[in-house]
């Protein structure tokens, strides 16, 4: 193990502080209201924590650090895009103001209102199965990091405890609390993990030193240094270049996190937990350039792990360009701020996986089972109901992302989810929200299409050799192309129910 | 070997290097005095629900 005794004390009395917050807000939780969207009395800074804080997960910092290694600097192309998108969503309000306005806990709730019963229904099915799916690969991900930096025993079951243990942690106070604890907690993570992440970033800079890392991934690029030839495929500062991202990708990307940011249901619980839209926006556009350095930073070490291994007898045996991070970052962090990092990664992590749970559970009470119900239940068994729902996501997460191993390429699966769930969602909203024509019958069409879209490209990749694979931009615009038509067409051929639903969506 | 690009990253990284530290404390006292007054809030709310 790396870790001293100092190291650890700091990350026990950070899981203490974690705890006991959390705990404590257990005594403000009076109804769903309370525990879902904290009785909506949340205001920006706290918003700023608690959004940096959910987006920013231990997963993201390994598969941003995995693009630092694979496309140099240049990998952190898609932070400066989201940054973009957040900024332009929050000075515009597109979406989340209506959205904000409507009063609604969740997004297919507001489907209801526009498009009735059914259709919240399937939306709430599509929300939840997308969004459940994706957090599966969450925890693994996160235990990779740990295993890695700490030097803990890869042949045992290590990562699994220690993960399980950990979201036994979150789940503790998560269920107690929901969102007033998360966002409490979520505020104390944001300090601790902005933290590691500065002093891990000073470290990485001070150690490689800037010319001399710029200098030597270069090197990595053209292949002229001696001895170490070309270790890396992509242009490492050049997004445009056709061997990084490309020019395709890259304006696929601007409408894709477009789509991302006001769609994504654990951001947008945000915003419906804000005060007011003045509030939200103002979340929105002052969080965005935190979204550059969500890639820029974890990129930047990665780009160093590739530097340091590159110009050190090339990568150990059993890591990969996932694990070389955490594996370059045990090499340069001493005694005493090892214990700061990862406190500040587990702080990452938890509040990750808290505003998750928190999120799909709020999902699956509200809109896929209380439309199933014919009488209003008692506050009391609501909230029991939705605190048993986060439970049962926690154990669910703990075999299907930890015990179990997936077969085949669980990536695979996860991107179909993600793009079934962005075209089809973002399709509704934009429709609901601002198309007077839309109908239930377009609606339907657009979650159909949007579907069928993403499964198609999976089974046609599938059998065709790999240079013939639909590649990822044309596959993710196909998929928000033909939701959009199945919209378009469905509505047109069809007289929607009633005239006035469009301004009903905003009282 | 200065181009454009490696300007462009050398900024993003710098900056956001510098941001992330001064969010720190920002964030850190005005989220610190948004969860006193969102607590006070609930609690006040409450208060009234139960008169």
């Amino acid at each position: 193990m790396n870790l001293s005794l100092i190291d650890w004390a700091i990350v026990v009395v950070y899981l203490a502080g974690c705890m006991t917050a959390g705990i404590w807000m257990r005594r403000f939780v009076r109804g769903v209201e309370d525990f879902a969207v904290a009785g909506r009395a949340m205001d920006v800074n706290l918003g700023i924590a608690s959004l940096a804080a959910t987006e920013l997960g231990l997963v993201t910092i390994m598969y941003t650090a995995q693009l630092g290694y694979e496309k140099g600097f240049a990998g952190a192309t898609i932070g400066v895009i989201m940054a973009l998108a957040m900024y332009l969503v929050g000075r515009t309000g597109f979406v989340i103001k209506p959205l904000r306005q409507a009063g609604v806990m969740t997004i297919p709730e507001l489907f209801e209102r526009r498009f009735g019963k059914g259709v919240r229904w399937a939306a709430g099915l599509f929300v939840v199965l997308g969004g459940v799916l994706n957090m599966g690969i969450f925890l693994r991900l996160g235990g990779e990091f740990l295993i890695n930096v700490t030097g803990m025993p890869k042949d045992s079951h290590a990562l699994e405890w220690v993960m399980t243990g950990l979201l036994g942690l979150v789940l503790i106070y998560t269920v107690m609390g929901g969102m007033l604890s998360v966002l409490v907690t979520d505020y104390l993570q944001f300090i601790v993990m902005g933290l590691g992440i500065v002093v891990t970033s000073v470290l990485v800079i001070h150690h490689m030193g800037w010319n001399a890392l710029v200098t030597q991934l270069w090197m990595c690029w053209d292949g002229t240094a001696a001895g170490v030839g070309q270790t890396l495929k992509s242009h490492p500062f050049n997004p445009f270049d056709k061997t990084n991202f490309g020019w395709p990708y890259i304006v696929w990307q601007l409408a894709f996190q477009i789509a991302v940011v006001t769609t994504w249901q654990t951001q947008i619980s945000r915003v419906l937990a804000s005060k007011n839209e003045q509030t939200a926006r103002r979340m929105y556009s002052r969080t965005a350039f935190y979204f550059v350095g969500r890639f820029a930073l974890p990129g930047l070490w990665g780009a160093a792990a590739l530097v340091y291994f590159s110009f050190n007898g090339g990568l150990p045996a059993g890591l990969d360009s996932l694990t070389a991070m955490p594996a370059f970052l045990s090499t340069i962090l001493p005694v005493g701020l090892i214990g700061i990092v990862i406190a500040g990664m587990l702080a990452a992590e938890m509040s990750t996986d808290s505003g998750y749970l928190l999120t799909w559970a709020t999902v699956i009470y509200n809109d896929l089972i209380s439309p199933c119900v014919k009488r209003p239940l008692a506050p009391r068994t609501r909230l029991l109901i939705t605190r048993a729902l986060v439970l049962a996501i926690g154990v669910f997460l703990v075999f299907f992302g930890l015990w179990y191993k997936l077969p085949g390429n669980a990536w695979d699966y996860l991107a179909v989810t993600g793009s079934i769930y962005l075209a089809s969602v973002f399709t509704l909203l934009v429709a609901g929200l601002y198309w007077r024509r839309a109908t239930a019958a377009g609606a339907y069409a657009a979650l159909v299409l949007g579907a069928v879209g993403p499964l198609t490209f999976l089974a046609v990749n599938l059998v065709v050799p790999k240079e013939k694979q639909i590649s990822p931009e044309v596959a993710g615009a196909a998929a928000f192309g033909l939701a959009f038509a199945g919209m378009i067409c469905g509505s047109l051929l069809t007289r929607p129910a009633r005239p006035d639903l469009m301004t009903e969506v905003a009282k | 070997m200065i181009d454009l690009f490696v300007m462009f990253w050398t900024v993003m990284i710098f900056t956001s290097v510098f941001w992330y530290g001064f969010l720190l404390f920002y964030v850190g006292v005005k989220g610190g005095k948004e969860i006193k007054e969102m607590t006070k809030t609930l609690e006040r709310r409450a208060d009234e629900e139960k008169k």
